[in-house]
């Protein structure tokens, strides 16, 4: 018989542990989440006024036979009971099967696969950038005496204020009408990203760096932030390794709800650039009357949300543990 | 901003350029063609479907003029022509065609072009499975081929049908590989094969499709300007939805041509000497909005005859338009064969007339905003404005409703998504309802002005007739137009029934439709194919 | 997310206390959306020419004396436009954020006070609404309900409806074990009273802030929607349908789109600095 000595906690695995289960718990409750979204997109669309089988059809300009019509209601199963059509679409969900968009004539997976890179790209590209933004202006400025302060904040604050739609007009007019700096339209190349993340990236850049600024400045007040400057770091070791560790907190909260704003943003300048992406997709879609692929796409939208906002959180609690407690 | 701010432009000169005829092409210097390279394209919609079988809108059509090949074609002058069939035979009553083909063409799956393949296309066409609704639409009087031998077929209609000839020769109807044709329709719709200069390679959905020439291709019609495979060797068919990025695009050099070259910036254009222009009038009839006379108050001729008169479309496409587009008077587009220019001042702004009309009509009476009443009702209108109508358009009819307010007129811009319209359009519930109509044949005045087209052309209620009109007389004019294969008799025919659409005044017609592109220096050869004015870049050379 | 984390994330921007905001750039705040109101109320006053005036011949003119901002595609003066289309904008902003704040008030209310099981039922509730951005929800909004300034009110006020209901659930479990609260619970004094007196005022003071920019928020997101097409449709004098109707024309004439975004920027900011400002006077009073 083996003597149980209390066994020494380790509270790293501790951590891992409750993280883990509350990353279950969040997924599972993420899953509710999508189920209650599909049911919302799906009833919503079907309120929607207009015969969507004149959308299948080709739209306006098309001018179809009454045969032709026919057979476009009953390949799409628009000629059932609309409870039916909702039980046979939470069926074919749950295999994976998000139906064949009806203006594109392709599955809706593939549409999503095609599209979504450019849309993941510009998504990441812009938070990246916005990031970049925030870290320089803010680590640079904080704490220097107000008149910096001033003009860092009237900065950020301008820069929060910036309509993403104008400020992407105003972009493509400079830099890609007038300069020809950057391409005016495309998917393809690194240049034709940069106008379109910039134009997402700096009014988030605003909201962010206002935040993390005020809490960097707290944090280069706090005594360890002393001890380390005694201890000869130079001002920027002590910004960069000791006080923006404590100080991004509140910016990497705020990131979860920023995807959110992101993606909305992605719709805008997809158009205004003429990118592909999901966002335009969506857009157009909702105007085709296309409504597997406004499910389809409003599902594949709200699950990467809910995904990177458990993200956020899980993050969060790692790098805090002092939530861990109050979470509880 | 370092992009030059354009003043107003001066109209006079811009008008100089209005009324020309066919094609205007500034610099016409021939270098000799160059092997090779790659032409990108830049166009503003991107097509639902490569099979212009299916549905078949204009996006469908230009894209498909490369890799497809027609039966026949169709000259400037509206005269058919050899293609795909050498001659052809038609029998005295009209109702049979017998087709005598080339033997030496093939399609790039390797599939051999014969009598089998005419017939697997025009049956593809009519196929309701297909829903083929302009094909399909234009060969309703089909109703089969006979294989004679493998390089003779004969067709058989169940009317005469004049027009047949003229609609064979159009993009819509190309001829695809019938093997292509027995896969699904998404399938095709993906990537159709044809036996044209350029093969599909690619769709890219949102972005381009790419197409890459045919190395065998050796059957150009009389109407191109060289013989054997074309000379490029890639094409990028792009899709550039905002008009100032494509233009924009263009000038940087990025693109070698776009379509549909905004009316903004053709002056931008025109001052560019890397950028030629050309410009276009496809057949049919032009853009307009199209009267209810089912119902008040345009079930009364002087009524419409006045709102056309009241109406300052030319003033207003001066400023909408620039001036870049001429003011259509008539109900066929003056590239229309047997269109006839008397009837381009039809529509002519005559204020002082239109008072006089209303006056005669009864309409005295004047409410307190100034409107015209009859037994106190006011003298308004209902225009339906869908969602995907282009702004310019919203413009146009915008500054109409004012001039038709000082007539005492009120004009509604009813604005609501494409699927109401469509549904209002059904129920006969508008007064004037915007519409064009694109087509090598005159025919088409059968379609939108005879009684056999109020009827809803399916469940969805659509009616190709948008005005009502139902005139045993008109239909009888234009059944007897179809009936007869003799030039001149076709000629008066048609004569006839442009004046009768004029003088009872159907339509506000505004502009004439055009394919406008803008070339930039290193794409050379590039043409307008004359039945749709669609693009065609067989004979199109690139020197990068 | 939990109410511990908001209320670290808001803590930092209580405490301001390096960086004050100077008086000039409030009074500037508060000047122009003084003037922007009663641009709303009274346009009379600030120009007497018809937004919706159709003269072609002066179309597309630069900014001069005469038109001040130049003029659009059918010759009507631009300021014009944007002075009216104040009234638009600021009615579209107020009425989606009450619209929005009705919604998060009933939420958070019924949240905080209505026990475990149905705050756990709401939270989720708010979850599925948060699993749309904003956008997306909007877009599917206005496809059911068709276009206009109708549904572009509602569809804005649901979009802010979520982030407003959890911060009011917040400030509701914060206010409401307060000593002041159990006092009149103690003196007998009736539950809605209690509510409706101490507990709303109490709790919704510190998000009078958040209301504030919240307005600014909202013209952008309806200027957004409206610029997409989906709102406000053309004529009317909206800035986002002014900012869309000047898109196909940056390259010739940069003022029609150049000006309706200005405005809209200056309101934004004008309501975010008063909103600060706003926040620190009510620091001063809070204990």
């Amino acid at each position: 018989m083996s003597t149980t000595t209390p066994a020494v906690i380790d509270p790293r695995r501790e951590r891992l542990v409750a993280l883990g289960r509350r990353a279950a718990i969040r997924l599972g409750g993420g899953v509710l989440v999508l189920w209650a979204v599909a049911t919302l997109t799906f009833f919503a669309l079907r309120l929607m006024p207009g015969d969507p089988v004149l959308a299948i059809l080709g739209g306006p300009s098309a001018n179809p036979t009454p045969e032709a019509i026919e057979a476009a209601r009953v390949e799409f199963g628009l000629d059932k009971p609309l409870a039916v059509q909702y039980l046979f679409y939470l069926g074919r969900l749950l295999q994976g099967d998000l139906g064949v968009s009806y203006s594109q004539h392709l599955p809706v997976t593939r549409v999503l696969v095609e599209q979504g890179g450019a849309t993941l790209e510009l998504t990441i590209a812009a938070l990246a950038l916005a990031w970049l933004l925030v870290l320089l202006l803010t680590v640079v400025t904080a704490g220097r005496g107000r008149v910096v302060g001033g003009i860092a904040s009237l900065a950020e604050t301008l820069s929060a204020a910036l309509p993403h739609f104008w400020l992407g007009v105003v972009l493509l007019a400079v830099f890609a009408f007038g300069l020809r700096w950057f391409p005016p339209a495309g998917s393809d190349s690194v240049a034709s990203l940069v106008l379109p993340a910039f134009s997402l990236a700096i009014p988030l850049a605003g909201f962010i760096a206002q935040v993390t600024r005020e809490s960097l400045e707290l944090t280069l007040e706090q005594p360890f932030v002393l001890t380390a400057r005694t201890r000869g770091l130079s001002d920027l070791a002590v910004r960069f390794r000791h006080a923006l560790r404590h100080a991004l907190l509140p910016g990497v909260s705020l990131s979860g709800w920023a995807i959110g704003a992101l993606i909305s943003g992605a719709v805008v300048c997809e158009v205004i650039f003429s990118r592909k992406g999901i966002g335009r997709q969506l857009y157009q879609a909702v105007q085709a009357q296309d409504m597997p692929l406004v499910i389809g796409i409003s599902l594949v939208v709200a699950a990467g949300y809910v995904l990177a906002n458990i993200l956020v959180d899980l993050l969060y609690q790692w790098i805090d543990p002092r939530q861990q407690e109050a979470a509880a | 901003m370092n992009s030059p701010i354009l003043p107003l432009i001066p109209l006079c000169a811009a008008l100089a350029l209005l009324g020309c005829e066919k094609a205007e092409q500034h610099s016409a210097q021939s270098t000799t063609p160059q092997q090779g390279g790659t032409l990108v394209y830049a166009t503003d919609r991107e097509p639902t479907c490569l099979d212009p079988h299916v549905a078949g809108d204009m996006p469908q059509v230009f894209v498909a003029q490369q890799y497809l090949d027609s039966l026949v074609s169709m000259d400037s002058q509206g005269q058919i022509g050899p293609w795909l069939a050498t001659r052809w035979e038609v029998s005295p009553d009209g109702l049979r065609y017998t087709f005598h083909l080339r033997r030496d063409v093939h399609f790039t799956d390797g599939t051999p072009f014969n009598a089998e393949a005419v017939k697997a296309n025009l049956d593809h066409m009519a196929n309701p499975k297909t829903q083929s609704s302009t094909a399909g639409g234009y060969i309703r009087q089909y109703r089969a081929t006979k294989v004679i031998d493998p390089y003779t077929a004969e067709v058989t209609l169940a009317t005469p049908y004049a027009a047949f000839l003229e609609v064979l020769a159009q993009g819509f109807l190309g001829i695809q590989s019938p093997t292509a044709l027995l896969r699904s329709r998404d399938q095709n719709c993906e990537s159709p094969v044809g036996s044209g200069p350029f093969k599909v390679v690619r769709w890219d959905r949102q972005n381009q499709v790419e197409l890459v020439r045919n190395p065998d291709y050796n059957w150009a019609p009389p109407t191109a300007q060289h013989q054997g495979p074309a000379y490029v060797e890639r094409i990028v068919w792009k899709f550039i939805q905002e008009p100032s990025v494509r233009f924009a695009s263009l000038q940087a050099g990025e693109v070698d041509v776009i379509e549909a070259l905004p009316p903004e910036s053709h002056e931008a254009a025109r001052r560019n000497p890397d950028v030629d222009l050309i410009i276009a009038q496809p057949p049919g009839n032009p853009t307009n909005g199209t009267f209810n006379l089912r119902r008040a108050p345009f079930d009364d001729t002087r009524v419409r005859e006045a709102f056309v008169r009241s109406a300052d479309v030319e003033g207003a496409l001066k400023s909408v338009y620039f001036g870049e587009f001429p003011r259509a008077g008539g109900p066929l587009s003056m590239a229309t064969p047997f269109y006839s220019g008397d009837f381009e001042h039809s529509q002519d702004y005559d204020p002082a007339r239109a008072a006089k009309l209303l006056d005669e009509a009864g309409w005295t009476g004047r409410d307190s905003e100034g409107y015209r009443t009859r037994n106190g009702q006011r003298l308004r209108a209902v225009v339906l404005i869908g969602a995907r109508t282009p702004p310019s358009e919203l413009t146009l009819w915008e500054q109409v409703q004012a001039t038709t307010r000082q007539a005492g007129l009120e004009l509604v811009l009813d604005q609501m998504s494409d699927a109401q319209v469509t549904a209002r359009q059904a129920a006969w519930d508008y007064d004037i309802r915007i519409g064009y109509w694109n087509t090598n044949t005159p025919d088409v005045l059968r379609i939108i002005f005879t009684s056999a087209f109020v009827q809803p052309a399916g469940v969805g209620g659509y009616h190709q007739n948008s005005s009502g009109y139902a005139d045993p007389g008109y239909d009888a004019l234009l059944d007897s137009a179809l009936a007869t294969q003799d030039a001149e008799q076709r000629r008066q025919h048609y004569f006839k029934a442009q004046q009768q659409a004029a003088a009872h005044y159907l339509q506000l017609t505004t502009y004439p439709q055009s394919t406008r592109l803008g070339i930039y220096k290193t794409a050379h050869g590039v043409r307008l194919e004359p039945s749709l004015a669609v693009t065609y870049l067989y004979d199109a050379w690139v020197n990068k | 997310m939990t109410d511990l984390t908001l209320d670290r994330t808001l803590a930092p921007l209580r405490r301001q206390r390096q960086w004050k905001l100077p008086p000039v750039g409030a009074s500037l705040a508060i000047l122009f959306l003084s003037a922007l109101l009663l641009a709303a109320l009274a346009p009379g006053l600030f120009t007497r020419i018809d937004p919706l005036a159709i003269v072609p011949r002066d179309a597309f003119q630069p900014p001069s004396w005469a038109h001040w901002l130049g003029t659009d595609q059918s010759g009507r003066d631009i300021f014009a436009r944007i002075i009216h289309g104040a009234r638009q904008s600021l009615l579209i902003g107020v009425a989606a954020t009450a619209i929005a704040m009705a919604i998060a008030i009933t939420l958070g209310l019924l949240s905080g006070l209505g026990g475990a099981r149905v705050d756990r039922a709401l939270g989720w509730l708010l979850e599925v609404l948060f699993a749309f951005p904003s956008l997306v929800l909007a877009l599917l909004f206005v496809a059911v309900f068709g276009s206009g300034v109708g549904p572009l009110i509602v569809a804005t006020g649901l979009g802010g409806a979520p982030g407003y209901a959890r911060m009011v659930r917040g400030q509701v479990l914060a206010v409401r074990n307060a000593g002041y609260i159990e006092a009149a619970r103690a003196l007998g004094h009736p539950t809605s009273r209690i509510v409706l007196r101490q507990l709303l005022p109490n709790a919704m003071r510190p998000l009078l802030v958040t209301l504030t920019m919240g307005v600014g928020q909202a013209i952008v997101w309806a200027s957004a929607l409206s610029f997409l097409g989906l709102g406000a449709r053309p004529p009317a004098p909206e800035w986002g349908t002014m900012l869309s109707m000047g898109r196909d024309f940056i390259a010739n004439a940069w003022w029609l789109t150049f000006f309706p975004g200005l405005f809209i920027v200056l309101t934004t900011l004008a309501t975010t600095v008063t909103g600060r400002y706003l926040q620190q006077r009510l620091e001063g009073r809070l204990p």
